[in-house]
């Protein structure tokens, strides 16, 4: 909101200069959004307060601030001629959920010309073009009140009426701005004899504008749905001084009080004759009285403010005293604070005037309530220290990618701006994968990747929120420049498999289902494995069996013994050799130390070897490897060579 | 048994082992191998002691002591010889530059939420978190935000199934959960993703971060609001920053309060930064609106609390650096 000192100082007598009433506005409420330039504060409007949006709603809780007078406008109450039928427009509104009141005038004879210097200042300083006596009355009301008011040429109109009715598909306006615009039934216009001229609430059309040949006008101040102006402004893309009042809350009584205002001003500078016309307004719109507590202020704030203080404030905000004791006061709400909602908005108007910088800071004295953090939150967080001591760069993607039609469990989005991310991903290597492309520019060859986060999945139809599953997840990628898939996997893996020696968790196998490798404990899933990446499901791996085994103090003999081993190219062998583990407690690590290719093994052959690691001296190592040689010669895959 | 025979060979012996070690290094093999409780040369021969003679005893007792002090030392000093030997040999020239070892990093905005959650976890609260795909009744009717209020367009919110399934577009959906799961007393942070429908650009993206804080209880007011944030904006900036409170709307709060802190660039005097204002707006907060506190079943009569929320990501920019929001997440940021 723009507000010229110029005009504000039209409300107010201050004493201060722009940089300390911009100090105060923001105090109260109202901050300061641009640098202040030829002595115009803008001032950043937030959507609660409509009153904002005008100079004398600015002006009054200014005045309230600093404790000056605050001095409203000089209103014109004196009634016009009486309709006569020559003068009278005649009003009919066919949309009344839209319109809540439709508040009208006539002025015959008048004369449109040029407006006095200090109208012209006062709306060019606000930033708007002047343009004639009436128009521009129309808009200084605006600005000055916060209600928007519209003016038609009588003359120009095919018939002496305004119908409000829903536009039909497909009926045009050309607007002030000579745009021709498309509407829709959402849309209600103000018509005549059938034809379009104005969109309701939102621009006034070319064909019925006051220009310096009008004699009659007629005027209205409107209040309109401001839901059904807003999503129409937006729909049509037209913003505008009307529209951004229209899609506030505003008092249907407002339209009288600037009314009122704008046919003393009329009467002033255009002259002519001045009838009443037809004020639509079927449900007045009643405010109930609100009671504040004296006790309250003091719950929320924590501080006492005197009752005569209290009071000094509300009322230098127009509030009226209905009623009062000890305990607290009866309020009459001011029809322009259509933002009032709950007795703490009162509380927040009494503490903003007495200025919040005054309340004291006070640390919580209470003792901290019970630990409510979730194990998964800390548990993923150790992930994540796990992962960057593997050496493995943490990176965080966004979860938003482009529709995958083949994907029947991806979420899709319904109104995504963008058709690049108008679905969430299903798996973190969707977003993560692409990131590896950035090390490549960078001529880093070599890079571990990883990202703690969710992936998200369709599990239903309809509206129920179970029906879309958040999964949470770590994911893991490593790259190497020419590093062949089979080598990639054998880093891939021991990167997974130092990440679960890290957190403990032991004994973990791959089995091969479908088309992936799953990675378990006992039936427990915790992950997949494909060459180049591991996914884990941060919240299977809590449950994993864990034990930490890291730490010895047993320091006694431990020997190893290694196995050759021939076997058949395309043969499933994991879990046989993992078994081999089960066979005595004495033995901790069974891993494959070397996988060859040698044409002396045969058609078919690949060789491998593998290091059994036991925890005994070599002559009772000896008994041991006999029974491990026994389990894989039943494996008919598995050929032992030594 | 010709003790003095064994004496002597084992001296031969070690001499000749040490005159080998010397050149490949290997001290502790050699230590074990003279040394070793079960199986050391030296010390299997020294357990032999009392069955000695007494006469043998009184003889080779101090000798074998001898024996073993002398080889123990022999070890120790060439295996010191031979380390600065090693460190003095022309080969190894400490002086050239290496390429260091690779460690992995975590995120900057996972440095800058395990901060945050360090300082408040220090002041008694919990982390929470919860869905990002969220109903509308968490992410804005339980927060105060009626149908039809402006927050609620569609143009800002990412729908996924209209009108009741979206994309949480802040962590006050959070609030709203932990307000309706749990009883006061409550002190809760919340990091996390949130989404709007935005056109990405250098400032914005779809998705971006926020941290936001709630607190209920019998008894809390605006003063332990401004205390707690004074404290906390002291901690992430530093001690000597200036706070302005002041009024500012927010529907999810009534009171509501805005908070900026002195423009740390101009010294608040304006500069492009703070565009003029010679304050720089961090966060907004207040008082847990009376509506919200009642649609999550607590009793406002009897309960007060505050909340407050900030975007991470201009700060993680700030912190580390980095011009635009959308290097920061996969749009490219690598680390070397």
């Amino acid at each position: 909101m723009k507000v010229p000192l110029i005009w504000l100082k039209d409300y107010i007598d201050l004493n201060k200069n722009p940089k300390e009433i911009a100090a105060s506005f923001t105090s109260l409420g109202l901050m300061l959004d641009k640098p202040i330039e030829n002595d115009i504060l803008d001032l950043e409007h937030r959507m609660d307060r409509a009153d904002w949006l005008s100079i004398t709603g600015c002006a009054r809780d200014l005045a309230a601030f600093e404790n000056a007078k605050f001095k409203f406008p000089k209103v014109y109450k004196e009634k016009g001629k009486e309709p006569t039928k020559e003068s009278s427009v005649e009003i009919k509104v066919e949309c009344p959920d839209l319109v809540n009141r439709f508040n009208t005038r006539v002025f015959r004879n008048i004369k449109v010309k040029e407006s006095p210097q200090w109208l012209k200042e006062r709306l060019e300083a606000y930033g708007m073009p002047s343009i004639n006596n009436i128009v521009d009355i129309t808009n200084f009301v605006m600005v000055e009140l916060g209600q928007p008011m519209h003016a038609q040429d009588i003359d120009k109109m095919e018939k002496p009426e305004i119908i409000i009715r829903r536009a039909k598909n497909g009926e045009k306006v050309k607007t002030l701005l000579g745009e021709e615009v498309e509407l829709d039934p959402d849309i209600f216009v103000l018509t005549q004899n059938g034809k379009a001229s104005v969109i309701g609430g939102i621009v006034g059309g070319e064909s019925t504008g006051v220009d310096n040949s009008t004699k009659n006008i007629v005027l209205d101040a409107g209040n309109y749905n401001q839901t059904n102006v807003r999503r129409n402004s937006r729909k049509l893309k037209i913003q505008n001084e009307t529209v951004l009042r229209y899609d506030k809350y505003l008092n249907p009584e407002l339209t009288q009080i600037a009314m009122e205002r704008a046919v003393g001003l009329i009467l002033e500078l255009a002259g002519g004759d001045y009838y009443e016309n037809y004020d639509y307004y079927p449900k007045k719109k009643h405010t109930n009285p609100m009671t504040l507590r004296y006790k309250r202020i003091k719950t929320l704030s924590g501080m006492e403010i005197e009752p005569p203080k209290v009071k000094n404030i509300l009322e230098l905000l127009e509030y009226k005293i209905l009623d009062e004791d000890k305990k607290g006061l009866t309020l009459e709400i001011p029809y322009f604070r259509t933002d009032i909602e709950v007795e703490d908005d009162l509380v927040a108007d009494v503490l903003r005037i007495n200025n919040y910088e005054k309340i004291p800071v006070t640390l919580i004295s209470a003792a901290p309530p019970k630990e409510i953090t979730q194990p998964i939150y800390k548990y993923e967080e150790k992930l994540r220290d796990a992962c960057s001591k593997l050496g493995l760069h943490e990176h965080i993607t966004d979860p938003l990618v482009e529709k995958n039609d083949n994907d029947q469990k991806q979420v899709a989005l319904e109104n995504s701006q963008s058709s690049e991310k108008n679905s969430l991903r299903t798996a973190i290597y969707q977003t993560l994968a692409p990131v590896i492309d950035m090390y490549k520019k960078q001529n880093i060859l070599k890079c571990g990747l990883f990202e703690v986060g969710k992936t998200f999945e369709l599990t239903g139809k309809g509206d129920s929120i179970d029906n879309y599953s958040e999964k949470r997840v770590l994911e893991a990628i490593y790259y190497k420049e020419n590093l062949n898939p089979y080598k990639t996997s054998l880093k891939v893996k021991k990167l997974l498999g130092g990440l679960l020696k890290e957190m403990g968790v032991q004994n973990h196998y791959f089995q091969n289902e479908k088309n992936q490798t799953l990675i378990k404990q006992e039936e427990l899933l915790i992950g997949e494995l494909k060459y180049d990446s591991f996914t884990i499901f941060t919240e299977k791996l809590q449950k994993a069996e864990t034990a930490n085994t890291r730490i010895k103090y047993d320091i006694s003999a431990s020997t190893s013994e290694d196995i050759s081993l021939v076997i058949k190219v395309g043969s499933i062998v994991g879990e046989t050799i993992k078994s081999i583990k089960e066979l005595n407690s004495s033995i901790t690590e069974v891993y494959v130390i070397d996988e060859y290719q040698d044409k002396k093994l045969g058609e078919n052959k690949k060789g491998v070897t593998i290091r059994i690691e036991i925890a005994t001296d070599k002559s009772s190592a000896a008994s041991i490897k006999e029974k491990i040689l026994e389990v894989l010669s039943q494996n008919p895959d598995i050929e032992i060579r030594i | 048994m010709d003790i003095q025979k064994r004496v002597d060979e084992i001296n031969l012996q070690f001499n000749d082992n040490l005159k080998k070690t010397k050149l490949t290094g290997d001290f502790d093999n050699l230590y074990l191998k003279y040394f070793s409780k079960s199986s050391g040369a030296t010390t299997l021969l020294l357990k032999e002691l009392p069955k000695f003679s007494e006469e043998d005893k009184k003889k080779y007792g101090p000798l074998l002591n001898d024996i073993q002090n002398t080889q123990k030392e022999a070890i120790e000093q060439a295996k010191i010889l031979y380390q600065t030997e090693q460190i003095l040999s022309p080969l190894i020239d400490l002086t050239l530059p290496e390429k260091p070892d690779e460690t992995g990093m975590l995120h900057p905005l996972t440095h800058i939420i395990r901060e945050m959650n360090d300082f408040f976890r220090y002041y008694g609260f919990s982390v929470a978190e919860d869905r990002e795909i969220e109903t509308v009744e968490y992410n804005f009717r339980k927060l105060n935000l009626p149908e039809d209020h402006p927050a609620t367009d569609l143009q800002d919110t990412l729908f996924v199934k209209q009108p009741n399934v979206l994309l949480r577009t802040h962590t006050s959906s959070v609030e709203a959960r932990i307000l309706t799961n749990y009883k006061p007393p409550i002190r809760v942070v919340t990091p996390g993703k949130v989404y709007r429908n935005e056109t990405a650009n250098k400032s914005n993206s779809s998705f971006f971060h926020q941290y936001q804080g709630v607190v209920v209880d019998k008894g809390i007011t605006m003063q332990n609001l401004k205390a707690t944030i004074e404290t906390f904006l002291k901690f992430l900036y530093n001690t000597d920053i200036k706070i302005r409170f002041r009024y500012k709307y927010y529907p999810e709060v009534s009171p509501g309060m805005g908070v900026d802190i002195g423009c740390t660039f101009c010294g608040g005097n304006g500069c492009e930064v703070c565009r003029y204002r010679g304050w720089i707006e961090v966060l907004g907060s207040g008082m847990i609106h009376y509506n919200t506190l009642k649609m999550c079943g607590i009793d406002p009569e009897i309960y007060t609390g505050f909340a407050w929320g900030m975007g991470l990501d201009r700060l993680v920019m700030t912190k580390f650096g980095i011009p635009d929001i959308r290097k920061l997440y996969g749009g490219g940021m690598v680390y070397k």
